[in-house]
């Protein structure tokens, strides 16, 4: 409960008692299982959207998500949110969508970078969360198509996945999702058949890699 | 305004049903409730899909990318196909999920495929929002009828191939293998040979089988009788040489010219190297020639007397399993069993009058129940009446016994040409049914007054009446006034609508049917009672209602139908599951019953193929939805 001292008023962004009471409603609640199966998880894919600053950097504008809810992608869970004027009631919305599943995203330096650094800026707090990022687990599963790090286009091009609009954050999180379901299907050929395997793969081979 | 995530991917799934059949065609809510509604999973290749032993499929799936193969699984073929492959825009497993029953193929990815995948319950539901939908899986539907009739002729080809058409190849046509003697053979001892073999044409052939000469039972009067020939000399100086000789392949037709030319009546058939394969005589042809539809028509019609009719009767039989194997479709099949056993009826009633004189007297020969309805199979026995008009001059009395002792003659001839005299007494002879029109409507008028249970019965067989031959214009006064007397007739339609309803079709809730509790016949279905009669019952009263003249249940469905606004396609499927259960009475009474034993209706489900019980069970699901039609409109 240490993040909560970061609430306390003059210590982080001002938020109304009903935000507050919302984000404390979604880091209290119970963390998702990741050692079941992951046709018994629920995956959250998340795509941020953002624009260049001045300054150098990228300023968050909005995010996009889709769940994969034991196997299935379905229309009527997906998610999206500008962050305009109401940036913590966006971000809290995207958690509440999110209920702690564990994250998918492709290029997780940029995505959960900028996401977090979000969440630190209108929310005052980074909420404990799991990121997988295809962009490193693809090449461990599919060596025979892409060996080293690449685009998100080329393992698309390898699916023949379809990116539908580059510059709408749904269907660029929909993208992701396929590519994803194409994951665990190799995942689950190669006994890595929980979450919790994936995330203890994608950390080694961090570490091999040396990042 | 933002577009909300849902909306975005509902667009994306509506962007892909749109460039596919039959979505493309799909009516614009059914589109957007299938749109929100399909989910998508990823096959990696290689990988099960759908399999039968998964049980009753959870979803109907469209191939949204990649390749799906359906394959059979087991060992009885069941379709066509042995693998069929999918590709995007198109579903499966479209029939076990209308039958709510596992697939009968396994669906497996060729390659890395996404699926959509729509809940079994929706599927349902998109049917019944969508007539476009239901159209294209009825015709699915249709089309595994289509491959069932083709499977049937297979079936039957070998069992038809002796007795088809003048095409057929003389090797189709031995009834055994030739007699034949050597050449340097005693005469004497090869008439003896003739004699023990019961043969009219002895083939004589050397020790290569090669035929030099024949012998036939007209030359022996000729050529050795009458100049005294010495029965020790050799057959080969009897013999006529060389023999007529045809190959195996040539036609029935070709024989018949050979025949025909040379004034023979014998053809010796050889192979590719000339050896003796078989002998062909003119009978042998002239059976085959008998049983056309044209053929078997005219005899009936030039029939000189019960004996020739009796003939035709079988001939008729013998037809019937012909045209079966050809896969010939029920409706076409009982039209003409109905056609010609019209015809044979009529020959027997002329025959009739030329020993009974009903010159003058107007009235006309009713044909009832499935008779009347053009839906005879082969074992039905006779069910007739007369409607006649009584002068006003003429004493009742005698009119009727002469008509009566002409039916009584007629009913006799007809049991004797393979229509059974009616247990139920439901004959001309029986001096009840042969009445004048007002005796007729009287009786007609008490059972739609007072619909009781017997009545309801009466009118199941007789209201289904059809002239066969005389006065046309008495029954249809007699239609007529019974339509009028129905129509606004509520509480009678009430009453037949009820007694329709009295049996379900046997579909079961955990098994696919429900078979016959009676310990005598285990396993079985009586598809009279627990098929056929479903429609027939359902179809009587929708035409009674309506207003419908004619008898056929198909006609009365459709026009029936139409008239209270049942889609056109509805009623196709209706007729379809009708003909279905039709086809495999007629089936069953010709194929199983080929060894004289007499015809029933009792199929047992077990050993029907699988795509069979699949159609039958689809066919008693119409015969549900007609039920349940009545059911709402007549709230039973």
């Amino acid at each position: 409960m240490s993040w909560l001292s970061r609430l306390l008023p003059g210590s982080g962004p001002d938020l109304s008692p009903e935000q507050q009471a919302s984000l404390a409603a979604i880091t209290t609640r119970p963390a998702p299982d990741l050692g079941r199966s992951h046709f018994e998880t629920r995956y959250v894919i998340i795509n941020a959207e953002s624009r260049p600053m001045d300054g150098g950097g990228q300023r968050l504008l909005g995010v996009g998500a889709v769940a994969i809810n034991r196997g299935l992608l379905h229309p009527a869970e997906s998610f999206r949110a500008e962050l305009g004027t109401a940036p913590a009631d966006a971000l809290l919305g995207l958690l509440h969508f999110v209920a702690r599943a564990p994250l998918v995203v492709y290029n997780a330096p940029f995505n959960q970078g900028i996401l977090e650094r979000g969440f630190e800026q209108n929310l005052g707090n980074v909420p404990a969360l799991e990121w997988l990022d295809l962009m490193v687990i693809m090449p461990s599963l599919y060596p025979e198509r892409i060996a080293g790090q690449a685009r998100m286009d080329a393992w698309l091009g390898a699916f023949g996945i379809d990116r539908l609009d580059r510059h709408d954050a749904v269907l660029e999180a929909l993208a992701v999702a396929q590519l994803h379901q194409v994951a665990l299907a190799r995942a689950k050929a190669q006994g890595l058949t929980t979450p919790q395997d994936l995330l203890e793969s994608q950390t080694s081979r961090k570490w091999l890699r040396g990042s | 305004m933002v577009t909300t995530a849902p909306d975005t991917l509902i667009r994306t799934n509506l962007d892909f049903l749109r460039r596919h059949p039959p979505f493309d065609r799909m009516e614009a809510d059914a589109l957007h409730f299938l749109g929100e509604r399909l989910a998508t999973a990823f096959y990696p290749a290689d990988s099960e899909i759908l399999m039968p032993e998964d049980g009753p499929p959870s979803f109907f799936y469209i191939v949204y990318r990649g390749k799906v193969q359906a394959r059979q699984v087991g060992g009885v073929a069941v379709t066509e196909y042995a693998t069929l492959t999918l590709g995007p825009g198109e579903g499966f497993p479209i029939g076990a999920i209308s039958a709510g029953r596992p697939s009968t193929n396994g669906y497996i990815a060729v390659e890395d495929s996404y699926c959509f995948q729509l809940p079994a319950a929706d599927f349902l539901r998109l049917q019944e929002i969508s007539p476009s939908f239901q159209l294209f899986c009825t015709r699915y539907i249709a089309s595994l009828l289509n491959q069932s009739r083709e499977q049937l002729q297979v079936q039957f080809s070998q069992r038809a191939a002796e007795q088809q058409t003048m095409t057929t190849p003389l090797s189709n046509l031995f009834k055994k293998a030739p007699v034949f003697v050597a050449p340097g053979l005693s005469t004497r001892t090869a008439l003896e040979k003739m004699v023990e073999a019961g043969v009219g044409c002895l083939a004589v052939a050397g020790d290569d089988d090669k035929p030099v000469g024949v012998l036939t039972q007209s030359d022996i009067l000729k050529r050795i009788v009458l100049p005294g020939f010495d029965l020790t000399r050799p057959i080969a100086d009897v013999m006529t040489a060389p023999p007529h000789t045809l190959g195996t392949n040539a036609s029935a037709y070709d024989a018949a010219l050979e025949m025909a030319t040379h004034g023979v009546r014998h053809i010796l058939v050889v192979d590719a190297e000339n050896k003796l394969k078989g002998v062909i005589s003119e009978r042998d042809l002239f059976a085959l020639q008998r049983i056309g539809l044209r053929q078997v028509r005219s005899s009936i019609e030039s029939a000189a007397n019960v004996q020739a009719l009796q003939q035709a009767s079988q001939d008729i039989r013998q037809l019937a399993l012909n045209l079966l194997a050809q896969g010939i479709g029920a409706e076409q099949l009982t039209q003409f069993i109905s056609a010609l056993n019209d015809a044979l009826t009529r020959r027997i009633i002329e025959l009739n009058l030329d020993r009974h004189d009903l010159y003058g007297v107007e009235y006309a020969w009713l044909a009832f129940g499935s008779e009347g309805r053009h839906e005879q199979t082969l074992s039905t026995d006779q069910d007739n009446g007369i409607i006649y008009v009584l002068p006003e001059w003429a004493d009742k009395e005698p009119l009727k016994l002469r008509l009566l002792e002409f039916a009584r003659d007629v009913n006799n001839d007809l049991a004797s040409c393979g229509f059974p005299l009616c247990t139920g007494n439901i004959m001309a002879s029986n001096p009840d049914l042969c009445l004048t029109i007002d005796e007729w409507r009287e009786r007609f008028g008490n059972w739609i007054r007072e619909p009781h249970p017997e009545a309801l019965l009466n009118a199941t067989i007789f209201f289904d009446f059809r002239v066969l031959l005389g006065d046309e214009k008495l029954a249809y006064k007699l239609r007529h006034w019974l339509l009028s007397m129905t129509g606004g007739n509520p509480a009678f339609l009430k009453a037949m609508a009820t007694n329709a309803l009295d049996v379900s079709p046997p579909l079961g809730k955990i098994r696919d049917f429900v078979t016959d509790d009676d310990p005598r016949y285990p396993g079985t279905i009586d598809l009279k009672k627990f098929g056929a009669r479903l429609f027939v019952d359902a179809a009587r009263v929708l035409a009674l209602r309506t207003g419908v003249e004619a008898t056929s249940t198909v006609q009365r469905l459709r026009q029936g139908g139409g008239r209270i606004g049942m889609p056109a396609e509805e009623l196709s499927a209706m007729a379809d599951g009708f003909h279905f259960i039709q086809l495999l009475r007629l089936r069953h009474q010709h194929l199983d019953t080929d060894h004289g034993a007499p015809g029933d209706n009792r199929v047992k489900p077990d050993d029907l193929n699988e795509l069979d019980r699949r159609i039958l069970k689809e066919a008693f699901r119409q015969a549900r939805k007609i039920q349940l039609r009545l059911k709402l409109d007549y709230q039973i």
